[in-house]
């Protein structure tokens, strides 16, 4: 494969999304399969790249010196990405139905599929300033979506998440300057490109930099305390939430961490350092935190949103490890809990498309009238209990296993905060599943008549996810093996 | 090949035939369903025993991850549950044929009660530590139905309980998977234990920690005090004869569990002496007395007969706590002992509610002239559980008390034996008064409106049965000793 499929795949979404409000169609139909076209073309072209890849990478855009936007392929970028190029293709098809009933669909439509370009930009660059850069286009062509209704509600939301997306960003720039000065290059290389023996006296000006340039990215990532962003903006429609604020943004900020921890400033560099201890105890703390807010709220997405606050913690948790096992769960989680809560997504969206409700305490006995969607919900869930057989098992292994090998003991504190976690999942899980499966002995079932199944549109991607989360639960070695290979910098 | 087969069809017929029925539209009259669900059970028991004869290897079908096998393996004490569960679950589908006549939702009752069937077989099979773990999981979801069926406010809180104490406790226990994985040799179960002793040292307080939290987790399905809250909340709710395969069967599968991590990873050599092996004697005498004595101030039946089975629990993991091999034989006769008086007890229970409604022990004046067949093996099975020769409880719990002096555990060695007599006075004074009050009514009891109303076959059966079996196992311990002996034997 040519190095310029590259340019291609992060510029296509872009222009067919601008062509979508741009031509006047004659009926939705064709407006939506022309999306859908796009988008899986460009999905397509992913999956091709990644198979053959190119060795060479591709420079789009040169400043001064060694700083350029670049693109290139390597183990890492391949995950996720291949990771957004599945997704994206099945929320789209269900964004269709989702948006019938709501209004400006075709700004919808654009900024949602540039921002698959976006995200693949983040997820392809080459080097720490082509990833900033794609940063922070991802919060501006992001920022729309949350707004999207124009609720008073949503406006604040959009004006909350702007203002934490950009001051994490600030951050991250930090950090970036200190990697330009300090670093032997600006690429990403496995292990890090700090010259730290040239500097012997600024070593922990250096940690300190790291711990600021984690909380910077962490902030997409939402880490604690820069978490408030995310529940308020589960105002957006649930595709975006489903697929932006469970998968796609957020999981540009655990893979920026990602891409910090161990090819940037490098993992020999940090472990046994106290800005490990601190980025750890930050994740510890937010994954209890975020589980518990979970328990606490009654609004269903927003109850989704908190669990997944808690879950990229597990993502990050297994990044400052700091060793390459640590690294493999984290990518374990992050592919699981990425089809896990996207379909624990879509099923909330498609109660409130059918019915409008949309807190837990409305619920009773849906379980009886919407059993497709229900019974995904029910198996979705189980998998983020970490119930063996379904894929949250298989990453929560992974991390613990990682944490009991590398035999830091505050990475044992870590695999009890996992479980602390899962049973507070369990709990704030299993009171919707009970809610909708035996609602109270007199209930009447008239009162909730007009309640159905969505149809295939919805339905399709929903039992995809569920075929995924079976496969991964019970063949994961594939994968693993995967990623042990790109965790020892092999791939 | 072969054995794959005899060891997976056990599994999968009675899930695949549950699920099914669950999915089958509704019927007009309850037959299709009762001849379905029998023919599954005996069908599932039957299959058992080829299963129980011929395999011998271990078998892997498939693997989670290079580290992760999923194994199945029949060893003795893999048998010894699989019979135990038969006989129960058997016995208990059959008494609910009548029984359910008078609950609705009849078809997810029987559908649910198959699928945990089939779970319980599969963890019985369980090779090692990651499949039993997953089917112990999945045995909670799938007896959780059962818990909730008749969706009471009351039920359905003491169904959430249910699963989240059972949840807690699974997590504790996989807290311990995850370091037993890295600190073992391998986790498929081997008598004697498979800890690397290499790796252990210098790490000695953390894998005891790690047992002792894998032996807290597990015992929270066994109702071990301080995690016993959850069963006198769930069991009763439950339609009578779930109680009784909850009470006789499910709470045994903690115990399972718990002899696995004792005496099949982490090895008895290990952990006498610890602070583990007198944190689980103190725990579970606690639990000894403390079951009784709440189950003799509970006045309505079913939870009475639920702290019995806490407290009747703890003699269980007290034997294994001995670590011993007589307190250990000790432990599996009361094992299946109580599996049979427990069933027997809450399925009379069950034959008085459905009979005459009446819940409360203070109702049950006068009640074995109207029922005094079922009254007659309530009686039978509570001298049982008293252990009164020549009785089921009375072998066991004199192992039991021989195995505690023989243990050498300081002050247990005499405290236990002491407990034990204590709780079988509490026992006797819980239960014999049901059996007084329902026989002797006393002179002003009105004989003139007396109705007889006893249990019908579906019901008398498995009662009678249950009955028989447990007198037998006391009368004729010899066989049945003589295999836990050669069990027991292997692992010291």
């Amino acid at each position: 494969m040519n190095e310029i499929m590259l340019l291609f795949v992060v510029i296509i979404p872009f222009i067919g999304g601008i062509l979508i409000p741009l031509i006047p169609w004659k009926n939705r139909k064709i407006m939506c399969i022309f999306i859908e076209a796009v988008v899986l073309v460009n999905s397509v072209l992913v999956w091709l790249l990644l198979t053959n890849r190119p060795q060479e990478s591709m420079t789009l855009l040169k400043f001064t010196g060694n700083l350029s936007v670049t693109l290139h392929v390597d183990g890492l970028a391949s995950v996720f990405a291949g990771l957004v190029a599945s997704l994206w293709p099945l929320a789209t098809l269900y964004s269709f139905e989702y948006m019938k009933h709501e209004e400006n669909e075709k700004p919808f439509f654009m900024f949602y599929t540039m921002t698959f370009g976006v995200t693949l930009g983040i997820a392809l660059s080459a080097n720490i300033l082509s990833m900033y850069f794609f940063y922070e286009l991802l919060t501006l062509v992001t920022t729309p979506l949350v707004v999207h209704t124009l609720t008073r509600e949503a406006i604040l939301a959009a004006r909350t998440y702007l203002y934490y997306s950009l001051g994490g960003a600030a951050f991250a720039f930090i950090g970036m300057i200190f990697i330009i000065v300090y670093g032997r290059s600006t690429d990403f290389v496995y292990g890090g490109v700090l010259s730290v023996a040239e500097y012997p006296g600024n070593v922990n000006l250096l940690l300190l930099i790291y711990v600021l340039a984690f909380m910077g990215f962490g902030v997409k990532a939402a880490v604690c305390p820069f978490n408030s962003w995310l529940p308020k903006a589960g105002v957006a429609p649930t595709p975006v939430t489903a697929l932006l604020h469970a998968v796609a943004v957020v999981k540009s900020g655990a893979f920026a961490i990602m891409r910090l921890t161990y090819y940037s400033f490098g993992t020999e560099f940090l472990r046994g350092t106290w800005a490990q201890y601190t980025v750890m105890t930050i994740t510890i703390f937010t994954i209890v935190y975020g589980c518990s807010m979970a328990v606490k709220e009654r609004h269903l997405k927003r109850r989704l949103a908190y669990s997944t606050i808690s879950n990229l913690s597990y993502i990050l948790f297994g990044v400052t490890i700091m060793t390459p096992l640590g690294l493999v769960g984290a990518l374990a989680h992050m592919i699981c809990h990425a089809v896990m809560k996207i379909c624990s997504f879509f099923c909330a969206g498609a109660v409130m498309y059918k019915t409008g409700r949309s807190y837990v305490y409305e619920l009773d006995g849906f379980g009886r009238k919407m059993p497709k969607t229900f019974g995904i919900f029910t198996l979705s869930a189980f998998a983020l209990m970490g119930v063996p057989g379904l894929c949250g098992f298989i990453s929560k292994f992974s991390l613990a296993n990682a944490a009991v090998q590398s035999g830091n003991v505050l990475a044992y504190v870590g695999i009890a905060a996992l479980l602390i976690s899962a049973i507070l999942t369990a709990i704030y899980m299993l009171t919707i599943v009970m809610r909708a499966f035996f609602p109270r002995q007199d209930f009447d079932y008239e009162t909730i008549a007009d309640v159905e199944d969505p149809n295939w549109m919805m339905l399709v991607p929903l039992s995809l996810f569920c075929v995924g989360m079976l496969v991964i639960g019970l063949h994961p070695q594939p994968l693993l093996t995967l990623f042990e290979t790109i965790a020892n910098g092999l791939f | 090949m072969n054995d794959t087969i005899s060891l997976l069809l056990p599994i999968i017929l009675p899930i695949v035939m549950g699920t099914v029925l669950f999915f089958m539209k509704p019927m007009k009259s309850r037959r299709p369903v009762l001849v379905y669900t029998g023919i599954s059970l005996v069908a599932t028991a039957v299959l058992i025993i080829p299963a129980c004869l011929t395999v011998e290897k271990p078998i892997v079908l498939f693997y989670l991850t290079k580290a992760l096998p999923v194994m199945l393996k029949l060893d003795g004490l893999g048998r010894f549950f699989l019979v135990m569960v038969s006989v129960v679950w058997l016995l208990a589908g059959f008494f609910s044929f009548t029984y359910m006549k008078h609950e609705k939702n009849e078809k997810r009752y029987f559908a649910f009660y198959l699928i945990t069937y089939g779970v319980l077989v599969g963890l019985g099979c369980s090779g090692n530590l990651v499949t039993m773990y997953a089917f112990f999981e999945m045995m909670t979801i799938a007896s959780f139905p059962l818990v909730v069926h008749n969706q009471s406010r009351e039920a359905i809180m003491a169904g959430l309980k249910y699963l989240f104490y059972s949840f807690f406790g699974a997590y504790m226990a996989l807290f311990g998977l995850f370091f037993l994985c890295r600190y073992t040799n391998t986790i498929t179960f081997t008598p004697g234990g498979t800890l690397n002793m290499e790796l252990v040292a210098g790490h000695e307080g953390l894998i005891l920690l790690v047992a002792g939290l894998m032996i807290l987790g597990f015992s929270v399905k066994a109702g071990m005090f301080p995690l016993h809250a959850w069963l006198p909340t769930a069991h009763p709710v439950a339609p009578a004869p779930a109680s009784a395969a909850l009470s006789g069967i499910i709470v045994k599968a903690g115990v399972l569990a718990i002899l696995r991590v004792v005496f099949y990873l982490v090895g008895p050599d290990f952990l006498r002496g610890s602070w583990v092996q007198y944190m689980l004697l103190t725990l579970s005498l606690v639990t000894v007395f403390m079951g009784s004595m709440l189950a003799y101030r509970e006045k309505v039946l079913k939870k009475r007969l639920a702290y019995s089975t806490v407290s009747q629990l703890s003699y269980i993991l007290f034997g294994i706590a001995l670590l011993n091999p007589i307190g250990l034989t000790g432990a599996f006769l009361h094992m299946a002992a109580h599996a049979f008086i427990k069933c027997a007890l809450f399925l009379c229970a069950g034959a008085i509610i459905f009979r005459t409604g009446i819940t409360n022990v203070d109702g049950l004046t006068g009640i074995g002239k109207k029922m005094p067949l079922t009254i007659w093996c309530f009686t039978i099975v509570s001298l049982g559980l008293i252990g009164i020769p020549p009785t089921g409880g009375f072998v066991s719990k004199w192992y039991l008390a021989t195995g505690a002096l023989d243990s050498g555990t300081y002050v247990f060695q005499y405290l236990g034996p002491i407990i034990l007599l204590v709780s079988a006075l509490l026992t006797a004074g819980y239960l014999l008064p049901v059996t007084i009050k329902g026989f002797f009514p006393g002179e002003d009891f009105d004989y003139v409106s007396l109705k007889k109303c006893d249990a019908d076959a579906w019901m008398a059966v498995p009662l009678v049965v249950l009955s028989v079996l447990s007198v037998l196992i006391g009368m004729f311990p010899g066989g049945l000793v003589d295999y836990l002996t050669q069990i027991v034997g292997t692992l010291f």
